[in-house]
This record gives C-alpha cells, sequence and structure tokens, in this order.
C-alpha cells in the first residue's frame, strides 16, 4: 500500500489506526473531546457507553462520514485529511456496516454487493460476482442473491450488508450498532457471522449494546462518556472490576435492570 | 352468562340491511352510477338540440349525420400560416392547416420538454448546491418563474425581449458565435444532409455492429482470463474508427455534386476559384480584403462585383455543400436563389451568375436545355456527408442554418424557463427523498462522488421525480395553446381561425379536444411505462 502525505510520525506498521487528541464540534456542541486510540493489526475493540458519549460518531470518523477538525487520524499509513485521494483510499481499506442496514433498494442483492466492486476495484462482473457469492454463502443465504433488500428480514439484510462490506476485501471494519435495529431473534445469526470475523484476524471496531458479545469476543473494551474515552480495559477487568464511576453506573443500570 | 342472555351475542344477530357495509357499498355505487347517467343524457340532449338547430351535422342531402359534419375540412382554408414544417398554402384544405397546427404544437412541446427537463434538472441540482451563489441563483429563478402567470412571461418574453431586439443589419452575436439574435428571431447553424449521407449512415451502422462485436468479444476474453480489458473504451475507440473511416470514404465516394461553369473562365477544379475572384479584386491575398474594405481601397460595392456569382435552388445541399467551402477558402460569394431549378438554369442563361450549383446529373440535363452548352463545363465539388449551413445575411433577410421565428422563440423559451422551475423543485425533492443513509453506504463502500449520484441517489430519486414530472409534461404539453398570444401558429391558433371562418364549432372544438387529448395521454403512457419499468420490488 502508498503511503502519501503522511504528515505524522512513522507509524509501526501493526498499528493500524492511530487517533490522537481527536476533537470534533457540531455548531457549539462539543461531540468529540480529545480522542486518542491506537488499534493493532487484528485487534477487536467494543466500544460501550450511553447513548449520546460520541461513540457512532467517532468511529464515523474513521472513514470521513463525520468530519473531524482537531487532531490526527491514521490510517494504514495514510493521514484522513482534506486531501480527497486519502479519503478514497481510506474507504477503500475500510468497510462499514451500519445500523439500518442501508442496502440499496433498486438493486438486487447481487448487485448490491457487486456495485462497489465493479466501479471502485475495477473487476469484471464475473470475478466480483464469484466473490459475492462467497461471501453470501459464507453469511449463509446465496439463495437470496437475486431477491431485492425490500424481500428480505431484517437478519438477513444486515448480513447481506457484511456480505456487502467484505467482498470489497478491507483489512478494518467498522460496525456501528449493527443489531440494534432488529428483532431478538434475528440478532443472534448477526452476531455469529460478527464473532466468525473476529477469529479471522480482521480488525474490527464496533459499537454494539450486545454485552454477552463484548465479553467474549473483544480484546479490548473502550467505554466513552461525553465525548471523552473515561475507561480502556479487557473485558474481565471491564466487567467484574472497572476502575470508574461513571462505568459502575453505566455496568450496574444494564446489567441490573 | 349463557343462561342470563337468551339471545344470541351481539355480532351474531342479523345485521338490519341498513347498517350492513356491503349492502350499503352496493347501493351507493347504484346511487352513482344512476346521477352520471342522468347528467349524460342531460349533456348530450344539449348538445344533440344544440347541433340540430345549428345545422353542424346536416349533410347536403338534408339528412343528419356525423361525418357530414367534418366536410368542411376538405374546404380551402384562404389564410396564411406563417411557419410550417410541411409544404403548406392558403389554397390548402381546413384538413391541412390544422395538421400543419398540430405538427407546430408537436414541435414546440418534443423541445419544450427536452429543454425544461435539462433547465429543470440543473437547476434543481444548482439549488442542492453548497455554494451560496449557486444555489441562490438556481432559488431566485424557481421563485421569480413560478410564482408569476405564464401568460404574463410570454409577452413579456416576446414584446419585451424578442421585438426589442436589433434590425437584422445589427444582429447581436453572443460571444462571437455564430448566433444571430435579431428582431427576426434567433438564427443559428444548422446541419444539412448531403446524398453521401446515407453511404456515411451505412458506415455507422456498422461501426455500431462492429462495437457491440468488439463489446461481447472482449467480455467472453474477460470471462476466460478474469482480467479487465477495458472493454467500453475499446467499442467506443472503434466505433469512432470506422465513423472517422466512413466520412472519409464517403466524402470521397460522393461525386454527385457539381458546378456548371464557362469554359471561358478557365475554371477546371475547385481550387481554380480562388485566382478567378483573386483576378477581380485589387488585393493579392483573399485575407486582405477585410482591411482592404476597412482603409477604403474597396469599397462594399466593388466587392460584390467582384464576388463569385452562383445561381442555385433555396435551401439546396449541393449550394451548402459549396458555399461552406468557398467560406473556409475565404472567397467572396453573392447567392442567386431561385425556387425550381429550370428557374435557376434561366437565370444563369440570363447571366445573372457565373456558376450554376447542383447535382452533376442535374446540371447535365440543364446543359443540353441551354443554347451555348457546348461551352459550359461541369466541374465535380468534392463534399462530406454533412456539412454545416451557417446564417449568412443576404439582402433583408438571413439564409442558411437553423430559425427560430420571434414566435417561436418565445413561445418555447417561456414554456421552458416556466416548466424548468417546477421541474427543479420536483428534482429537488426527488434527491433529498433518498435517504442519508444511502449515500452514507456509498461512501463508506468508496464510492466517488459521481458515481454515487450516478448509481445510488438518482436511480431512487427518479421513482420519486417521475409521477409530479409527468405532470409537468402535460402541463407544458397544454399550455403551448397559450402560443396564440405571441402568434404562434399552434393547433388551438389555427383551430381558432378555422373556427372563425368556417363557423363549425361544435366540429372544431371536437378535433381540437380530440388531439390535445392524443398527445397528452402519448406522453402518460410512455412516462407511466417508464415508470413501471424502475419501481420497486418490495415483498
Amino acid at each position: 500500500m502508498t503511503t502519501m502525505n503522511v504528515t505524522t510520525a512513522p507509524t509501526n506498521t501493526e498499528e493500524v489506526i492511530i487517533c490522537s487528541e481527536v476533537h470534533k464540534w457540531y455548531g457549539d456542541f462539543h461531540a468529540l473531546r480529545g480522542i486518542s486510540l491506537t488499534v493493532k493489526k487484528g485487534e477487536v475493540i467494543v466500544i460501550l457507553g450511553p447513548s449520546g458519549s460520541g461513540k457512532s460518531t467517532f468511529i464515523r470518523c474513521i472513514n470521513r462520514l463525520e468530519e473531524h477538525q482537531q487532531g490526527d487520524i491514521v490510517v494504514e499509513g495514510t493521514t484522513l485529511n482534506y486531501d480527497v485521494r486519502n479519503i478514497a483510499e481510506i474507504r477503500r481499506e475500510v468497510g462499514m456496516v451500519f445500523q439500518q442496514f442501508n442496502l440499496f433498494p433498486h438493486l438486487t442483492v447481487l448487485e448490491n454487493i457487486t456495485l462497489a466492486p465493479i466501479h471502485v476495484r475495477k473487476w469484471t462482473r464475473d470475478h466480483a460476482e464469484d466473490r459475492a457469492m462467497h461471501w453470501l454463502t459464507r453469511v449463509g443465504i446465496p439463495e437470496q442473491a437475486n431477491k431485492y433488500p425490500g424481500q428480505l428480514s431484517g437478519g438477513q439484510q444486515q448480513r447481506v450488508a457484511i456480505a456487502r462490506t467484505l467482498t470489497m476485501e478491507p483489512n478494518i471494519l467498522l460496525f456501528d450498532e449493527p443489531t440494534s435495529a432488529l428483532d431478538p431473534e434475528m440478532i443472534k445469526e448477526v452476531l455469529d457471522v460478527m464473532r466468525d470475523l473476529a477469529t479471522e484476524g480482521y480488525t474490527i471496531l464496533a459499537v454494539t449494546h450486545e454485552m454477552g458479545f463484548a465479553r467474549t469476543v473483544a480484546d479490548r473494551i473502550i467505554f466513552m462518556d461525553a465525548g471523552q474515552i473515561v475507561e480502556e480495559n479487557t473485558p474481565e477487568n471491564f466487567f467484574t472490576n472497572p476502575n470508574n464511576e461513571r462505568t459502575k453506573l453505566f455496568l450496574n443500570q444494564i446489567l441490573h435492570h | 352468562m349463557a343462561e342470563l342472555s337468551p339471545t344470541p351475542p351481539k355480532g351474531q344477530q342479523p345485521i338490519p340491511f341498513w347498517r350492513d357495509g356491503r349492502v350499503i357499498g352496493v347501493l351507493a355505487q347504484i346511487a352513482f352510477v344512476i346521477l352520471v347517467a342522468l347528467g349524460t343524457a342531460w349533456l348530450l340532449r344539449n348538445v344533440n338540440d344544440n347541433i340540430g338547430a345549428l345545422g353542424s351535422f346536416r349533410c347536403a342531402d338534408g339528412t343528419e349525420s356525423f361525418r357530414c359534419g367534418f366536410n368542411f375540412l376538405s374546404i380551402d382554408a384562404q389564410f396564411d400560416i406563417s411557419e410550417s414544417i410541411i409544404q403548406y398554402n392558403p389554397s390548402d384544405s381546413y384538413g391541412r392547416a390544422l395538421v400543419v397546427g398540430a405538427l407546430n404544437t408537436i414541435k414546440v412541446t418534443v423541445l419544450g420538454v427536452i429543454l425544461a427537463t435539462i433547465l429543470g434538472t440543473l437547476a434543481g441540482i444548482a439549488r442542492l448546491s453548497t455554494n451560496w451563489l449557486v444555489s441562490n441563483l438556481a432559488k431566485w429563478y424557481v421563485d421569480f418563474f413560478r410564482n408569476t402567470p405564464l401568460l404574463l412571461q410570454l409577452f413579456f418574453i416576446y414584446f419585451g425581449v424578442i421585438l426589442l431586439f436589433p434590425a437584422i443589419q445589427d444582429a447581436v452575436q453572443p460571444f462571437g458565435l455564430p448566433i444571430f439574435l435579431s428582431q427576426r428571431g434567433i438564427n443559428m447553424p444548422g446541419p444539412v444532409f448531403m446524398p453521401s449521407f446515407a453511404i456515411w449512415m451505412a458506415f455507422l451502422i456498422l461501426g455500431l455492429i462492429q462495437a457491440q462485436v468488439t463489446w461481447l468479444f472482449l467480455g467472453r476474453q474477460e470471462q476466460q482470463t478474469g482480467r479487465n480489458s477495458n472493454r467500453g473504451w475499446w467499442a467506443v475507440a472503434s466505433f469512432l474508427l470506422v465513423a472517422l473511416i466512413g466520412w472519409y470514404v464517403a466524402g470521397s465516394t460522393a461525386d454527385s455534386q457539381g458546378i456548371l461553369v464557362a469554359r471561358a473562365t478557365r475554371v477546371r477544379e475547385f481550387s481554380d476559384i480562388e485566382a478567378l475572384v483573386l483576378g477581380r479584386l485589387p488585393v493579392d491575398n483573399l485575407n486582405d480584403i477585410d482591411t482592404a474594405v476597412a482603409d477604403g481601397r474597396l469599397t462594399q460595392e466593388d466587392l460584390t462585383a467582384a464576388s463569385l456569382h452562383i445561381c442555385s435552388v433555396q435551401d439546396d445541399p449541393s449550394q451548402v455543400n459549396f458555399t461552406s467551402q468557398l467560406r473556409r477558402a475565404g472567397i467572396p460569394y453573392v447567392v442567386n436563389r431561385s425556387d425550381r431549378l429550370d428557374q435557376a438554369t434561366e437565370a444563369y442563361a440570363a447571366g445573372d451568375c457565373e456558376v450554376l450549383v447542383a447535382t452533376r446529373s442535374a446540371l447535365a440535363a440543364e446543359r443540353n436545355v441551354l443554347e451555348n452548352g457546348a461551352n459550359l463545363s461541369i466541374i465535380p465539388i468534392a463534399e462530406t456527408p454533412v456539412r454545416m449551413a451557417v446564417p449568412r445575411i443576404e439582402g433583408l433577410n438571413f439564409v442558411g442554418g437553423i430559425k427560430l421565428t420571434p414566435s417561436f422563440a418565445a413561445i418555447l423559451i417561456g414554456l421552458v424557463l416556466y416548466t424548468g422551475a417546477f421541474i427543479a423543485e420536483i428534482v429537488r425533492a426527488g434527491i433529498q427523498s433518498v435517504p442519508k443513509g444511502q449515500t452514507e453506504a456509498a461512501r463508506a463502500l468508496g464510492l466517488s462522488e459521481s458515481q454515487r449520484l450516478r448509481l445510488v441517489v438518482l436511480p431512487q430519486a427518479m421513482r420519486v421525480i417521475i409521477p409530479p414530472l409527468t405532470s409537468q409534461y402535460l402541463n407544458l404539453a397544454k399550455n403551448s395553446s397559450l402560443a396564440i398570444a405571441v402568434g404562434f401558429a399552434d393547433l388551438w391558433a389555427i383551430a381558432y381561425t378555422t373556427l372563425n371562418q368556417s363557423g363549425r364549432s361544435v366540429q372544431v372544438f371536437i378535433i381540437v379536444m380530440a388531439a390535445y387529448l392524443t398527445l397528452s395521454l402519448t406522453i402518460s403512457f410512455l412516462l407511466n411505462w417508464y415508470n413501471r419499468r424502475i419501481s420497486l420490488v418490495e415483498r
């Protein structure tokens, strides 16, 4: 991978995401207040926190769906700045799965998945469809390839969205509350897919409210509150022996409701 | 409980008919049908009585027949129509006059729909721009044209803008382009198709087939090798190559056009003409003519006298072909135009001009007619499949190119500006109706901004845009009947004249309404068909 316009210090190749002192404002509202985080290759990080704490905003800054106003974000050696070439390069290597799936309703499942590989990666249609079917099989719904998103259940749609992201062959995956819009019995099918991916060497940043997933899959848990990281811990310590008062309160709220 | 209530529980009792939803529905429908039937019968009786009183549908033998009512269509119209796509003169029938009007309505509708769509789409996208000036310009445009009456706008464009253009001698050329704005309307260059265009067309079709084959072949190769071969580019490039070869082949094999010229002039081929004209001018080089005129060495009269005098048939392709080559060589010329070839030959025989231009076969026939035919030679003139005809002032008129009369320009510009404002809002609403998540997903997948718009946003916006867009197209078609206000001879303008002259009001209205209905239904049929094709599949 070429590195251009890298303005920060030389990076360890193992550190695929480096955020330092990232600030973001929405008008007067200070949404992110100096987030610093380094993610190593293959790490699975789960970000927890109360609503409005800036979790989603933070991971959406990593592929520039939101613009940060201060601080540096370096993804795989490429600095995220106003250079559209850098942005395009980072978006090619970083995949994202959304809460609302955001499948393209006018395209079939197969067309949804092959759109970006054909137009961005410049693959041939045959190669793209081949890879798409591979990933559809992996997420367990190859028979839905020629249906439209409107004809699928929520869980199936989210698995298509995951297949769409994976077919682009990213190294880093961002999950923005992937199970929050799903019926309870569909959550498991999506979490199972995510669990598989975590064991396969993808670098994962996930915002989720699934505590079971966080406890069993995460290498590290980040707890955010009011736009800051207030605790960074192993799952073991995080759930049994949290350091921070705010974390204790949060865990109390969700574990004893 | 059961013992306490001997009657069956509520809901299992028989329903009285006045509360039965099924019966109410049927009764309401019957009542509605009766009302409609009564209303229609009253209207029809009224029409029938009036027709009987007027005698509109009376035949020559005194009987009444629907067909006899339309016999007046074959009577001579006896009024002139300022512009027509087909041949028309006042001795033609009312029927033909109405056809001329219908074609003019179709012309303004089709052009209007195309231009309004382009303008509206651009303005709609501009309104969503983050650039303050761009979005506000679009907003002001939309607000101004949407909030003032169309009739007022038409009057303003016609009387306040186009009729205030300078006289023909001082025609305005915006940005130095060969487009002329004058009281005569708008004149601009237009293509003229030469006889060899047919040969070029054959090459174009060949090129299309060839490009398709290339595309399929490379596609199969891609499947085998799994490597992207840019087959789209290869297909376009090979098509352009075939088109280019065809252009030269068609141009060089065609030898259909020529000029008839006296042997005494010593003109043996096209390039000799320059020497002939130069010999009559006090300059050494054709490029010096302008400076010579400017510093007074050469008067305009002398220049005209020294120019190459050409006789030809009005708007003949061979004349456009010849004069466009003269223009490129910088040779001054004067054209003497006739309506028919024999008139052009007469003018030539009378000595009005030095050369007669037409197809070579026609020239050979004309030479046999002329007394001094033996002294005349036919010189072939090169041609290309398409020549651009540029407007040129000759006397008090523009000749050549495409001509928009003031009336047509006014109604077209008026309809386009007015409808474009509505279309802009529809396009904006359509784009804004696509959820933000779609844009985010497209960006997250790495699609560029133009790919995002083309592949994700616009296809979804189209579904919201098409139904109201259909209404706007229909409005444009129907609003074209305001052409009468600026004197454009559309269907309604001609129908109105017909009505006044013939007094057949019922028949004329039947014809006009049927015509507009046909036009509107055609438009909505086409757009409904397109709408069905792109509609979303759900469940």
